[in-house]
């Protein structure tokens, strides 16, 4: 009769290790992946690797600067590891972050040099936040009253997001354009008290607001009775409804919530590093990334942070390769690979593959099946 | 087995050898060994879970085994899918029925036949799909789209594809699951004659009587192994039973009735719709006493699961009143239901009655975490979750449980004590409860019905709702019958037979009822 020659067969917890490892041989297997890549384009894989970690942490700037890069990157994450938990597929982080940079700049400069920065600098990051959940609820509400798909609404309201930050700076004389700049339109610059002060190099202290908010996150989905609610609507809506929450109330509050982190990593980065609503600066698919970011920390808020340090070192690293002569978009493939490796791991994390033994093992008791 | 009847090889349609099959790792079939010869009836008897399914979907062609012998007409082989078993003569009837719903009977009949090639002759198709019918007692209208049919006519159309294909061994699984009394009578007179042409019929069950009235041979099946056979006639149903289970058998019927006062839960003319939008209950009124079980039986999709929806308040009744403890209630949210003390134990135990994620402590705090201990203003305190859930897994003897163990690992008893232990510990005035003991084994079950009558000893109401004619005669002190959304019979559970339930579960009316 058949024998097989492996068993795959779903395991019943998966331990706080395996949830490490495994994203942790992604990321390798995607370098090994890159390494094999930059051989064939003729590069030295290790020149290359050592050139990146140099860049991304090989000195004060490079630390600094790589933490700016990862700051976005937290609460992009959060905004997707928030709403993909409950089952909310927003793919629209990237909209939601760049109508965040759009409320934040517009409330910035609205308010002038004669706000103060104690009240200013909170109304600015704020604004981010607003903005974030307003593009998020032009997808949630639909979603929740009449049933639209939101991969397809959120995808689309990207966008619409991006033409239309483009329109206020360069198809418009919008008041987010800055009128002294004639030549390439840019954005105007924020007033000083509606920005994140700098305390390590050019770094500033929204890396810290960022690491808060997601700590925030976390509290919120296994502390609070919202969140037990919420991850039981993320586990069954039938049971959810039968338990008597309100599953669309729920939805929209997940849905906004996630809008609204993903707009505050706008206007943090308008309110931060750059300064001004500077589309050059702001169209990086930061919201994009939040997603790997989201699955290679295995929608863990607290996870979350780690991943988007280190996906913003390769975010650093990529410009450093133009001076060995090797295409940016190195760092794009090799983020596309770690994302494929880490959802493929998942399989591992929820099955268990092995050998067949002479004896039925004691795993038996913890499968239903029959 | 050595204990199952010897024949000569020469004469057996099928043999099964030390058969072994393991799904991840857990023992479906372990060492089975089987005979079938040609013109028998053979019972398949075994609780849920003893390997019975497994057994015929190896035969079927569904599954390979892990390990044995498998002897077609003497010969071994080895069936690699369901289409190279039914060329080969082999056929099965599922519990859940392969059919095209928007075909019509003939054209499903006809779906895979080999014989047919592109172009199909429709009228020819019909009358062999009749006389077929009317040959094997299974009368059914060709032209009839299978989704127009009542489960126990498309049930007959199952049975007539693999007769019009010829088929030699006949698998049903489960065939009386699905129907009344009446149209299980008429099945047995279709088996019988389908035996005596010489065809094999292998018939599922795990009802003794039914067994006992049908079959020539019986095996029965425990926990994944073969442990006896005999011929039908010679087989006491006790000894029957013994084997079947492993231990005497006697769940536990109602008694007394001590605890009766007022109504808890009543329902006065409502009328539901279906999710088609068609009315699914019409005009349905009844009173559930404190201290009392009122059941309600119908066939399956006769508005019972419409009736709970509306009762606990998951869909809005067209017209007509719930009432909860003298509270009309119709247009309350189903937390406020909850809260006045409506439990609801639903069929769907993993899809609905728990969240198969979370583990057994969160899910035990599932009704009750909106209020102190399980929370404090907007904050949840797991340790009230751990503390208020260890001590119903204690209470309610659920097993398998592991700190951070996902639900749905527990097995199909084990969920149902969980469900119903969350559902009587919030102390409830009415308990609603859908087919509670539905795939349970014996020992589940028996638990399950304790708990179902110490609530009603508690003074709890509680509406049983099943498919299950002797659970519902020995929990319930009155009977209430539905057909097509209409109450059409209430009795005294004394007065109350199978048979007389039967007739008016499939639409026939008493003239002398009430």
């Amino acid at each position: 009769m058949t024998t097989r020659r492996i068993i795959v067969e779903p395991r019943g917890l998966a331990s706080a290790r395996l949830g490490l490892m495994v994203p942790t041989i992604a990321v390798m297997l995607a370098l090994i992946l890159g390494a094999v890549f930059l051989a064939l384009t003729g590069n030295n894989p290790w020149d290359v690797y050592v050139k990146m970690v140099d860049a991304a942490f090989g000195s004060s700037r490079g630390v600094s600067e790589t933490l700016i890069s990862a700051t976005p990157l937290v609460l992009t994450g959060v905004a997707a590891a928030v709403a993909f938990k409950m089952l909310v597929w927003n793919i629209g982080a990237e909209g939601q972050f760049l109508m965040g940079a759009v409320f934040a700049a517009g409330v910035g400069i609205a308010l002038g040099d004669g706000t103060p920065a104690a009240i200013a600098l909170p109304l600015v990051i704020l604004a981010g936040a607003i903005g974030g959940a307003f593009w998020a609820a032009a997808a949630a509400v639909p979603k929740v009253y009449l049933g639209t798909n939101e991969i397809i609404t959120t995808l689309m309201l990207n966008f619409i997001a991006l033409n239309f930050m483009n329109y206020l700076i360069f198809g418009s004389q919008s008041p987010w354009r800055d009128p002294e700049v004639s030549q390439f339109p840019t954005g105007r610059p924020l007033p000083d008290n509606g920005r994140i002060p700098e305390f390590f190099n050019r770094l500033d202290y929204g890396i810290i607001i960022a690491a808060l908010l997601a700590t925030l996150a976390w509290f919120l989905i296994t502390k609070t009775r919202w969140g037990f609610e919420v991850r039981i609507v993320g586990d069954s809506t039938e049971t959810a409804r039968y338990a008597g929450i309100g599953v669309p109330s729920k939805i929209l509050s997940v849905f906004l919530l996630s809008g609204a982190f993903a707009g505050l990593a706008g206007s943090l980065y308008v309110a931060g590093p750059v300064g001004a609503l500077d589309p050059r600066s702001l169209d990086l698919g930061l919201g994009f990334t939040g997603i790997i970011v989201a699955a290679l920390a295995r929608l863990n808020p607290i996870a979350v942070i780690p991943v988007a340090i280190l996906m913003g070192a390769l975010n650093n690293a990529g410009p450093a390769l133009q001076s060995i002569r090797v295409p940016t978009a190195t760092v794009a493939m090799l983020q596309g690979a770690i994302l494929i490796f880490a959802v493929g791991g998942e399989f591992f994390i929820a099955n268990r593959v092995r050998r067949p033994e002479k004896k039925p093992d004691t795993a038996a008791e913890e499968v239903g099946a029959s | 087995m050595a204990d199952t009847p010897s024949v000569a090889t020469d004469t057996l349609a099928v043999e099964f050898r030390n058969i072994d099959k393991a799904f991840y790792g857990v023992k479906a079939n372990d060492n089975v060994n089987f005979e079938l010869r040609r013109g028998e009836v053979h019972a398949l008897l075994g609780e849920n879970g003893a390997g019975k399914s497994t057994l015929c979907s190896i035969l079927a062609g569904l599954y390979r085994p892990d390990a044995g012998e498998f002897l077609l007409e003497g010969k071994p082989t080895v069936f690699k899918t369901p289409k190279e078993a039914l060329a080969a003569g082999v056929g099965m009837v599922y519990q859940h029925f392969r059919l095209v719903a928007n075909l019509t009977v003939a054209e499903n009949l006809a779906l895979g036949h080999p014989k047919l090639g592109i172009r199909i002759d429709q009228n020819r198709l019909e009358d062999e799909a009749r006389e077929l019918g009317e040959q094997y007692g299974l009368p059914i209208d060709p032209k009839a789209r299978v989704w127009q049919l009542s489960v126990g006519e498309q049930q007959r159309v199952e049975i007539l594809k693999l007769l019009y294909r010829n088929a030699k061994i006949l698998i049903l699984d489960e065939p009386t699951a699905v129907l009344t009394p009446q149209e299980a009578q008429a099945l047995f007179k279709t088996m019988r004659q389908m035996a005596d042409e010489g065809r094999s019929v292998i018939f599922v069950s795990h009802k003794l009587h039914e067994v006992k009235q049908v079959s020539d041979r019986v095996t029965v099946l425990r926990q994944g192994t073969t442990v006896g056979g005999a011929d039908t006639k010679d087989a006491e149903p006790r000894d029957l039973a013994r084997m079947m289970v492993g231990r005497d058998l006697e769940l536990p019927t109602r008694g007394e009735n001590l605890n009766v006062s007022g109504v808890v839960l009543a329902a006065d003319d409502l009328h539901i719709d279906g999710d088609r939008g068609l009315e699914a209950v019409s005009g349905v009124s009844f009173e559930v006493r404190s201290g009392e079980v009122l059941g309600i039986c119908g066939v399956s999709g006769n508005g019972q699961r419409e009736l709970a929806y509306g009762l606990v308040g998951l869909r809005v009744p067209k017209s007509g009143k719930v009432i909860l403890d003298g509270e009309d209630v119709t247009g309350a949210t189903v937390s406020q239901r909850i809260d006045k003390g409506l439990a609801y134990v639903p069929q769907n135990r993993l899809g609905m009655g728990l969240a198969p994620g979370l583990t057994t402590e969160e899910n035990l705090g599932l009704k009750a975490y909106r209020k102190p201990p399980y929370s404090s203003g907007p904050m949840i305190d797991a340790g009230a979750f751990n503390e208020k859930g260890a001590d119903l897994i204690d209470r309610y003897d659920i097993r398998g449980v592991r700190p951070g163990l996902p639900i749905r690992l527990l097995s199909g008893g084990n969920l149902q004590k969980a469900l119903l232990a969350r559902e009587v510990a919030m102390n409830p005035k009415a308990l609603i409860a859908r087919s509670p003991t539905r795939g349970l084994d014996v020992g589940a079950t028996e638990a399950v019905r304790n708990h179902i009558l110490a609530e009603r000893a508690k003074g709890t109401g509680v509406l049983l709702i099943s498919e299950d004619l002797d659970e519902l005669l020995a929990l319930s002190d009155r009977v209430l019958v539905l057909y097509e959304g209409e109450v059409v019979g209430r009795m005294a559970a004394d007065e109350a037979t199978p048979e007389r339930l039967g007739l008016l579960m499939a639409g026939q009316r008493e003239e002398d009822a009430e």
